[in-house]
């Protein structure tokens, strides 16, 4: 057998073809394989795939967040839900009125956000819904997509006399929540006994009746009411539990819809990483902005699924 | 050697054999060059048209020919000069072994290469670099080396140098590649970490001659192999769509909407012409035209979650620039249609 350096030179030449030829071969044929699903594979597994609208629940008259005002929605949330319903495919032409829109927006009093997604009545929730794991239990969430902590609204008369969550409880100080919502259920296992209404807002109307002295809710729900009634009102920051996630409320039957929401949401949320205009952050100086805390980021959203976009090419690592 | 012409015996010069076979092959291979891109344009025609007769010849109708071989030129460029690198650099390492193909013709992809100008060689290894995808670039090494048969000796006659310029351009190489290859490594794409990290150490060793036994079954082999994937690969490049996709919005006649997904053929005054998607032309009379809007398709979606230096690894070079000129793709809703129209 030819042991010369020129044959040894023959067998690497050959080895060397024959592993350049496999390698090409081998790249070629993994060319059309693609191990991440792409969002359409995963649209069309979403009870959305083929329906000509879109319907989209979201608060009742909550400034900041969703409100209607001559026939037009605005709010932070109504713009996260635009973000969203334009990623899955759904258009809305301008001003958000529901006029030769792909996307029908129904407002849902607190209580009644559960029993629309596990009806069927909305295809998924933004309204200011906090992520609790009682409520998912019963449906599943995408997000978060806004942080915010309890808080309460007082009218501005009352600034000295309620500063501390203590003073909630004292005698005579009638303290409003709106029912069903996770502030509610703060408040009762702090030892005060709010009195319910349907929505925020009407606890809101309560205190300008005289009927209570406070009302409690979430930050960014408050931050809406103190805008609408310039002047009125002051928001006492007060130490109570938890900060709230408020996600989007998805059917607990599609794991798929609540994925693809969570993806968009991320999609958002890296782009502001990278410091580049997102929907998010438009959506929140637009609304929310001028009226809570400065220097607020869009949080990071949970259980985000590895999917294929088309930009994909074009986010860095 | 003379030749005898006519009743008078005048003595010409004798045309050598291989100079005449060569000439035709030349002339074959160029028009092989100018025809097969002709016969794939009309066939994409076809295909673009659904294989309706009516509406290839529409097509045929508006589709001009400086965009139709544009438009080749764009989906095919890569395919093409995959196909000759691949004869180039085969035929070269053929070319080496024939000496040792006793009583046998030399290679066809040798005789090829024989036949093929130096600038045209240059130029298809330009266009390779210019529209391979990235992943596939570290390929073009072994077969840059195996074509100009550039072996490690010719970087330097004396030892230690030569070790250390080969340490050297290895050495940037893998500097260049380490980020991607770790993070294929940590995604489990074994083809790409063997596609960044061998293709440079097998283009030391693939210069010279192949071992006797070797080069016929080599040559039979690769040849069927190289024209059987020609053949694989092109079916793409015939399906690829001739037009840009498009989703028309349409007012419907009932105070609504419809979105129509395809190509836009053509616009007069009186209709746009749509090639739907699932089939079917469309006459939509233009002053019902509420909006267009341009749609990739889903063959354009990547394949791989790597970046080289932020150039994206199923990007060309030409795409990856393009991407840092104009980096924003902003997606329409309509394009995420789910039923194509």
């Amino acid at each position: 057998m030819n042991r010369t350096p020129a044959g040894l030179r023959s067998i690497a030449t050959a080895l060397s073809v024959t592993l350049t030829l496999t390698l090409a071969a081998g790249a070629g044929c993994q060319e059309k394989e693609r191990s991440i699903p792409t969002v359409r594979e995963k649209m069309e597994k979403t009870h959305i795939n083929g329906q000509p609208k879109l319907t989209v629940g979201i608060g009742i008259s909550q400034p900041l967040l969703s409100e209607q005002r001559n026939g037009v929605y605005s709010g932070f949330d109504v713009e996260i839900a635009r973000y969203i319903a334009e990623s899955l495919g759904y258009r809305v032409n301008g001003a958000f009125d529901g006029v030769d829109d792909a996307v029908t927006l129904v407002q849902l009093g607190t209580e009644k956000r559960i029993e629309a997604l596990q009806s069927g009545d909305v295809d998924f929730v933004v309204a200011a819904f906090s992520m609790t794991e009682e409520r998912e239990r019963d449906i599943s969430f995408a997000g978060p997509y806004l942080v915010t902590t309890q808080e309460v609204l007082i009218p501005v008369r009352l600034r000295d006399k309620i500063r501390t969550i203590d003073d909630l409880s004292a005698a005579g100080v009638r303290v409003c929540a709106s029912g069903g919502s996770t502030s509610q259920q703060e408040l009762i296992r702090l030892g005060i006994k709010p009195a319910t209404r349907a929505t925020v807002r009407e606890c809101v109307d309560g205190i300008i009746a005289n009927e209570y002295d406070v009302v409690s809710s979430d930050e960014t729900i408050l931050a809406g009411f103190r805008y609408q009634h310039p002047g009125q009102f002051e928001i006492v920051d007060m130490p109570f539990g938890a900060t709230e996630l408020l996600g989007v409320g998805v059917p607990k039957t599609d794991p798929h819809l609540r994925d693809l929401i969570a993806f968009f949401l991320n999609k958002s949320y890296l782009a502001s990483r990278r410091g580049e205009a997102n929907p998010w952050q438009a959506a929140y100086n637009a609304t929310l902005g001028n009226y809570v805390k400065p220097g607020r980021k869009q949080p990071p959203p949970q259980n985000v699924p590895e999917l294929v976009d088309f930009d994909d090419k074009t986010r860095s690592r | 050697m003379t030749a005898t012409v006519g009743p008078r015996s005048v003595a010409v010069p004798a045309v050598d054999e291989a100079t005449v076979r060569r000439e035709r092959s030349s002339q074959s291979f160029w028009t092989v060059v100018v025809g097969v891109p002709a016969v794939f344009s009309v066939l994409r025609l076809g295909v673009e048209a659904g294989g309706e007769l009516q509406t290839t010849l529409l097509l045929v109708a508006n589709v001009g020919p400086v965009n139709l071989v544009a438009g080749m030129f764009t989906t095919a460029a890569r395919f093409v000069s995959t196909g000759l690198v691949a004869v180039f650099a085969i035929g070269s390492v053929l070319g080496v072994s024939a000496a040792r193909l006793d009583g046998f013709r030399r290679p066809l992809f040798a005789r090829w290469l024989d036949i093929t100008p130096a600038w045209f060689i240059g130029a298809s290894f330009a266009v390779a670099v210019a529209t391979w995808h990235i992943l596939y670039l570290p390929l073009l090494l072994p077969a840059l080396a195996a074509t100009l048969q550039l072996s490690p000796q010719r970087l330097h006659e004396r030892r230690v140098p030569r070790i250390l310029l080969l340490a050297l351009l290895l050495g940037g190489y893998y500097w260049l590649l380490l980020p991607t290859v770790l993070d294929a490594w940590v995604q489990e794409e074994l083809v790409a970490v063997l596609l960044f990290v061998a293709p440079p150490l097998l283009a030391l060793g693939i210069t010279g001659p192949v071992p006797r036994l070797v080069v016929q079954p080599l040559a039979v082999g690769t040849q069927a192999a190289v024209l059987a994937m020609l053949v694989w690969a092109a079916v793409p490049v015939i399906t690829s769509p001739v037009l840009p996709l498009t989703v028309t919005t349409v007012d419907d006649g009932t105070g609504g909407t419809e979105d129509i997904r395809g190509h836009v053929v053509t616009t007069d005054d009186v209709n746009v012409v749509i090639l739907q998607e699932r089939g079917g032309v469309r006459y939509v009379p233009v002053d019902r035209v509420g909006g267009q809007v341009l749609c990739p398709t889903e063959a354009e979606l990547p394949r791989h979650r790597l970046w080289v230096r932020d150039f994206h690894v199923d990007d060309s070079l030409l795409e990856g620039l393009g991407r840092r000129v104009r980096p924003v793709q902003r997606l329409d809703a309509a394009c995420r249609t789910a039923v194509p129209g």
